[in-house]
């Protein structure tokens, strides 16, 4: 029995399922990273991180490397993201959460629109960041694309997490998030954090965007809607107030979506994403705040 | 339908009548012919708005030169945003506000569905449906007020059935299709082709489009140990299609479905993969490829690219607006036949008479051609084989039923 | 004598609305009257889900899904059982209003983004189990009232008669959207007025205080996701009664969004600006076409749209309502 069963199918397929999640991650780690500064999450994440591919795009298209347009469209996505805050999040920061909620809303329609407005809807290719070259280990294939794409979402975690531990900058930041009245009290200019978390969200968007469309093989303006939305799923998953759980969550979904779809015929690719949802309710039930967060305890 | 709901809708046909502009024929006018559909402008299918932005360019061409029977064409592209029941709500918009002649180009297979009985009940001519299903053109008795254009999906599957059943009897064919009316009727055709071969087909994986890859769906595949591959799916998930099979180390004989065989689409597909993987692809084509050099010179793409600069066109490599230039083309021969005062029967019955020889923007030979019993008015189409980069067509034009 | 003057205004302003509601359709082109009807849709969705976000607090981003539960139970009576289409309403409701509870039980253990995501998970899954369960739902062709069931649609000929009176079919698809609306609404108004209404508040405003004062918190929450999704059920009917179709395609996670940006824009929490949220959400797409319909820039001058009228009105519409009349209640109701 254990012979006949294919083990190959089973290690590719969760290989894939890593390779996956592992694009998911990048956004997952924006999320949380304007979760964590602001409180709220941003809807428009994923077509801000879009918005940056194609800027990205047209460097390249204008005659630059890819990393030299990489660097360049961070530093423009970081602006874009500060700018953002100050003209549209900063006049409802004292406005009921669901009223940023829908602004952030309104925002995707914005961005969703200008990224349309600004280039045709025609396909487009960006060039891979890693080696596409496939690699086969035991008969499992993968590329250094996919490792690579890991390994810069736990380097980003672990950027963040020297940001957040160690340095006043990112004191200031978590302090803004957690108790804005007191912080003010004591110096920190709350409004500004809001818009430099803003701006390293933006940014770190927009490092998702620039990996995922060559990982994709190409990009559209619709390249990243299928993807917030299982960053936002994994990220809940992994605990929204965690980057590591972030990681965690979005590869743990990406694997349960493809073995759930390979190995259940009547789930197959038609329900992946309800029964992804199912099973992240069913940890939410168990674990609230997911499975790296930390809960709140309410003390009477 | 029963007789007594024919009567009914009759009726209600009757009051749509009375209650119009007040002309014998709403849309007509001395110097007018007013038509009308819905295409996705926005939303997430909006890269077909140049299915009808390409029409709308053609037209402007017409009128340029005079119009027809010295009438200009004004059509309205009305957004149903890939919504059926918007669709709906947009047509009657159509009909009962802007008191359209026909409905025109409207654009997804769910969407003129819903439309059709209405149409129909109320006689108003649903000309040239932009969608491939088979029924536009099979159940004429039944919705005479409704005809499609391009050769339909079904057909298309078939002729990859047949020719696999008869070229490579012994293939394991791997099926990758969306998971709508398209991707099925793909499938169905290729089922329907490979006849009493039809267990050829060792496993079929489907995709919804707001899936973000389809990784998944082709290790299966390679794992079915097929050795062809069917894409029956859209540009973005064909290109990835041909990344994945290529960093797993499979190489399918592969059959490309036409909506994404354009040239550019192969280009990305060979970007992401290599050309050894896209090597071999069949397809089959009816429209000139606008990216394809063998056109380069061509009279008809000559025009097409005149028409997209003068007349405010989008994107002169997009194919869809050569489809939508196609098919203008093909109404203002409808609307030449109809007379010189154009009522919609004289219309529908011109539509159901079609022998148009010189449709500048589809391959050489291709007749647009449709009989009372023949409701398909593009049902011929070349096999091509993309060799070193390029498609090459091979054997001669032939019958997509 | 102030409160003579208060109750005497009150009656005109609802003297003055109902008047309006009866005369409106012969006040715009007969075509229009389907817009307005449409907007009757959204304004329904958009009260029930109200009461659940606004005063209970409990925030939602699967409306959308609700509706299309009471769309597909309308259109499956009507094409597979051949049940008159304004007779399935009840049912619709009802069926919306059983699934509302379903989620209203884990919803129990959930709060803020996490009850955010799992209705958000319910929104973007129910396209793929529409097209699943195909025999019942017609997969992705969904379900045709005038090809299957035709004889079912009220109004077929282009012409309704009720208790003698004649009508088009337009009028009379706003007339009954907007009947149902003002119900539902006055419903609502009694209920947030009255102890529910004060017990749905404390549970927004503090769980613990709630608990602590007798409130049942596991029956009043899932009661007001039952509630709400009757609401959204009965708005679902009627959108398949008046487009006469249903289709995946028109339940998509957008229709959830635009449901709640309608609340949030109309006033959570308070009732009267929800009408001009339901008008928000149902005009603001064609006139961002009207803008201007190349690539890109409705969807643009839709989102600045939002954007703006967030930014000035915080409240939304309500909030801004309620401050212009704070001054009149005030005078009206305070002893000198």
């Amino acid at each position: 029995m254990i012979l006949a069963f294919d083990w190959t199918q089973l290690a590719q397929q969760t290989v894939i399922g890593l390779s996956s999640g592992g694009l998911w991650a990048l956004l997952a780690l924006a999320l949380v990273l304007i979760y964590r500064s602001t409180g709220v999450i941003n809807f428009a994440q994923g077509e801000m991180a879009m918005f940056s591919t194609f800027i990205a795009w047209s460097l390249i298209h204008h005659g630059l490397s890819y990393w030299e347009a990489f660097f360049l469209t961070l530093a423009i996505s970081f602006v874009g993201g500060v700018a953002l805050e100050r003209v549209v999040i900063r006049p409802v920061e004292r406005a009921p959460v669901l009223t940023v909620v829908i602004v952030t809303l309104g925002l995707f329609f914005l961005v969703d629109g200008a990224a349309r407005w600004f280039w045709s809807s025609e396909t487009r290719s960006l060039p891979n960041a890693f080696s596409t070259r496939p690699i086969t280990v035991a008969g499992v294939a993968f590329s250094i694309q996919d490792l690579g794409n890991i390994a810069v979402s736990l380097g980003v975690v672990a950027l963040l997490f020297a940001l957040f531990q160690f340095t006043k900058l990112g004191l200031a930041l978590r302090a803004a998030a957690v108790n804005p009245e007191e912080s003010r009290l004591l110096g920190i200019r709350v409004s500004w954090m809001l818009a430099l978390g803003w701006g390293l969200a933006a940014a770190m968007g927009a490092v998702s965007g620039m990996l995922t469309a060559p990982a994709l093989a190409s990009f559209d303006q619709n390249l990243m809607q299928p993807v917030l939305l299982y960053a936002f799923a994994g990220a809940v998953l992994g605990g929204i107030s965690s980057p590591f759980g972030a990681v965690v969550g979005t590869l743990l979904l990406g694997v349960f979506v493809n073995l759930i779809g390979t190995y259940v015929d009547w789930i197959g690719t038609d329900l992946r994403l309800p029964a992804a949802f199912a099973v992240i309710l069913g940890v939410l039930l168990v674990r609230p705040a997911g499975l790296f967060g930390r809960a709140s305890v309410r003390r009477v | 339908m029963s007789r007594v709901v024919v009567a009914i809708l009759g009726a209600l046909a009757l009051a749509t009548v009375a209650s119009g502009a007040g002309t014998a024929t709403p849309g007509v006018t001395a110097n007018e012919v007013v038509i009308g559909g819905t295409i996705p402008l926005t939303g997430v299918a909006s890269a077909y708005r140049t299915v009808g932005l390409g029409a709308a360019a053609y037209f402007r061409y017409v009128n340029a030169h005079g119009g027809v029977n010295h009438r200009k064409i004004r059509y309205i592209i009305k957004d149903d945003q890939y919504d059926p029941a918007q669709t709906m709500d947009k047509t009657r918009e159509l009909v009962e506000q802007d008191h359209v002649f026909a409905i025109f180009n409207s654009l997804g297979t769910e969407h003129n569905l819903a439309t059709r009985p209405y149409l129909n009940a109320i006689k108003v001519p649903q000309l040239f449906v932009a969608s491939g299903a088979t029924t536009w053109g099979k159940d004429s008795k039944q919705w005479p007020w409704t005809i499609g254009y391009q050769p339909n999906y079904r057909a298309e599957g078939t002729i990859y059935g047949r020719y696999i059943a008869k070229t490579a009897p012994k293939s394991r064919i791997g099926v990758l299709s969306q998971n709508d009316d398209y991707g099925k009727d793909l499938l169905a055709g290729l089922r329907n082709g490979l006849g009493k071969r039809a267990k050829l087909i060792v496993s079929t994986q489907n995709y919804n489009v707001d899936d973000p890859d389809v990784q998944s769906q082709i290790a299966k595949l390679k794992s079915a140990k097929a050795n062809t591959l069917a894409l029956f799916a859209t540009p973005k998930f064909a290109i990835q299609a041909y990344r994945y099979a290529f960093q797993l180390g499979w190489k399918p004989k592969v059959y490309i479905n036409t909506v994404s065989s354009a040239s550019n689409t192969m280009a990305f597909a060979v970007l992401a993969s290599s050309k050894k993987q896209t090597e071999g692809t069949i397809s089959i084509v009816f429209l000139k490829d606008p990216t394809d050099p063998r056109w380069a010179k061509d009279r008809g793409m000559k025009l097409y690219r005149t028409i997209m600069k003068k007349f405010k066109g989008t994107n002169p490599n997009d194919v869809y607006n050569v489809y939508g230039m196609s098919v203008a083309h093909t109404f203002v021969a409808a609307l030449k036949k109809a007379g010189k005062n154009p009522t919609r029967d004289s219309i529908m019955r011109a539509a159901r008479h079609l022998t148009i020889r010189n449709d500048p923007f589809l391959l050489p030979g291709v007749v647009v051609r449709t009989t009372p019993s023949d409701g398909f008015p593009l049902d011929q189409a070349r096999l091509e084989r993309f060799h070193n980069g390029r498609w090459r067509s091979f054997g001669g034009l032939f019958r997509v039923r | 004598m102030r409160r003579a003057l208060g109750i005497g205004a009150w009656v005109l302003a609802v003297a003055a609305g109902l008047g309006l509601f009866l005369l409106l359709p012969h006040l715009v082109s007969d075509f229009h009257s389907r817009d307005l009807a449409r907007a009757g849709v959204f304004f329904i969705a958009i009260v029930g889900l109200n009461l659940l976000t606004g005063y209970t607090g409990q925030i939602s981003l699967g409306h959308g899904a609700l509706m299309a539960i009471g769309g597909y139970t309308t259109a499956a009576l009507v094409v597979h059982e051949h049940w008159r289409d304004v007779w399935t309403i009840p049912l619709a409701g009802l069926a919306a209003g059983i699934v509302g509870f379903i989620i209203g039980i884990p919803a129990l253990r959930l709060s803020g983004l996490y009850l955010a995501l799992v209705t958000f998970g319910f929104a973007v899954s129910m396209p793929s189990l529409l097209k699943k369960f195909s025999g019942l739902t017609g997969g992705t062709q969904g379900l045709r009232f005038l090809e299957s069931a035709p004889l079912q649609v009220t109004g077929l000929t282009g012409k309704v008669t009720i208790f003698g009176h004649t009508m088009t079919q337009n009028h009379f698809l706003y007339y009954l959207t907007w009947s149902i609306g003002i119900v539902g609404f006055a419903l609502a108004w009694l209920i947030v007025r009255g102890r529910l209404g004060r017990v749905f508040r404390s549970v927004r405003d503090s769980e613990i205080a709630a608990v602590s004062s007798g409130v049942n918190l596991a029956a009043t929450k899932t009661f007001a996701f039952a509630l709400s999704g009757v609401y959204a059920g009965v708005a679902g009917a009627l959108l398949a009664i008046q487009d006469e179709i249903v289709n995946p395609l028109s339940f998509t996670f957008l229709l959830s969004i635009l449901v709640l940006v309608g609340a949030v824009v109309g006033g959570l929490g308070s009732l009267p600006g929800l009408v001009l949220g339901a008008f928000f959400v149902q005009y603001l797409p064609s006139i961002s076409t009207h803008v201007s319909s190349r690539a890109g820039v409705p969807d643009f001058v839709y989102g600045a749209a939002i954007i703006l009228v967030m930014i000035l009105l915080p409240t939304g519409a309500g909030g801004l309502l309620r401050r212009v009349a704070r001054p009149l209640t005030t005078w009206l109701y305070t002893r000198p």
